[in-house]
């Protein structure tokens, strides 16, 4: 009797802490939220130019200055895609690693960071009908790849992804202000 | 003894049949009512000047959703883009945007959308969609 309440309420709490773990509604993902708005004046700047073209080959040579490999260009919409691919390890997540090895007395080898992959997209458009005033908006997010590990006896195969939006404020000034010295331009902020 | 004999035949059974693939049906590619609702649901008309603004607009709309477009191809008229279902990055919603033009100054928008490669059929995604692309158009054009 009193195992059979102890599993009821195993399983009811079980069953709450599924409830935790957060799932946007599709319907959710196709609406502004509260953060859009401020997403947006990080990754937007404008500039006073006619040239578009101009402003695409300068992003693309400051992406180029910045590391990236430009993927994928559409002149005719003003789109960018760009990638650059480097290592991810971090000497904190090795000595969490190394932690981890030693109270575990050797059962655990946690898996860490072992390469990313960078990906920025830029769009350029014109935003006045006599296209003299044009913004730029670009994306930053990365994919990392997990290396193995080990729990236990059951081996952790490597490649295990994680992927995230790049949400630093610092880096979108950086590209930025390359891109207005690149252009002789002054980038506007929302 | 005939209950052994009953077991192993219809175990018997079950692998014969596991063998056979189940042969596709005829109408697997025909148009059932349910694709037309989709069909005219994915769908918009926008008074448009051409083809390469709505396109503009499309793109704004989508990276102003948080989506990172992917792929555009302007004679075609195609967008791809592409985000993760925040707060988890296991997720992805893929778009699928087309511009087509219907007459001048008209374009006829479909957008197809997939969560983790399953199809998304909810009505409410792709009105919430056009309710945002509309603004960013409207934007464009003043």
């Amino acid at each position: 009797m009193q195992r059979a309440l102890v599993a009821g309420i195993f399983l009811l709490l079980s069953c709450q802490l599924a409830g935790c773990v957060t799932q946007t509604q599709p319907a959710e993902l196709f609406q502004l939220t509260a953060e859009s708005p401020r997403n947006k004046a990080m990754e937007t700047r404008f500039f006073e130019t006619k040239d578009e073209v101009e402003l695409l080959s300068a992003s693309a040579a400051v992406l180029q200055d910045l590391g990236f490999q430009v993927e994928e260009s559409v002149q005719d919409v003003g789109f960018l895609r760009a990638t650059k691919e480097r290592s991810a390890r971090e000497y904190g997540q090795d000595i969490g690693r190394f932690f981890a090895f030693i109270l575990s007395l050797g059962h655990v080898i946690m898996p860490v960071d072992l390469h990313q992959k960078i990906e920025a997209t830029l769009v350029a458009r014109p935003i006045n009908p006599e296209g003299t005033r044009r913004e730029v908006r670009i994306i930053f997010y990365r994919v990392v790849w997990k290396g193995d590990g080990q729990a236990d006896r059951q081996y952790i195969p490597p490649g295990q992804q994680k992927m995230e939006m790049l949400r630093d404020p610092a880096m979108y000034q950086q590209f930025f202000a390359k891109l207005s010295k690149a252009v002789f331009l002054e980038a506007f902020a929302l | 003894m005939h209950a052994i004999l009953g077991i192993i035949l219809i175990a018997g059974a079950l692998l014969i049949q596991g063998c056979a693939a189940p042969a596709p049906s005829q109408d697997l590619l025909a148009l059932t009512e349910a694709q037309m609702k989709i069909r005219s649901i994915q769908t918009r008309t926008f008074d448009v000047k051409d083809r390469q603004l709505a396109m503009r607009g499309v793109i704004a709309s989508l990276q102003d959703l948080g989506f990172i477009i992917e792929r555009a191809n302007e004679p075609l008229g195609l967008v791809t883009a592409a985000r993760f279902a925040e707060p988890n990055f296991y997720d992805v919603v893929g778009v699928t945007v087309t511009v087509r033009q219907e007459s001048a100054g008209r374009m006829t928008i479909r957008a197809n959308a997939i969560y983790n490669n399953r199809p998304i059929e909810d009505p409410k995604v792709y009105q919430n969609f056009f309710a945002s692309l509309e603004r960013s158009l409207f934007i464009t054009k003043e």
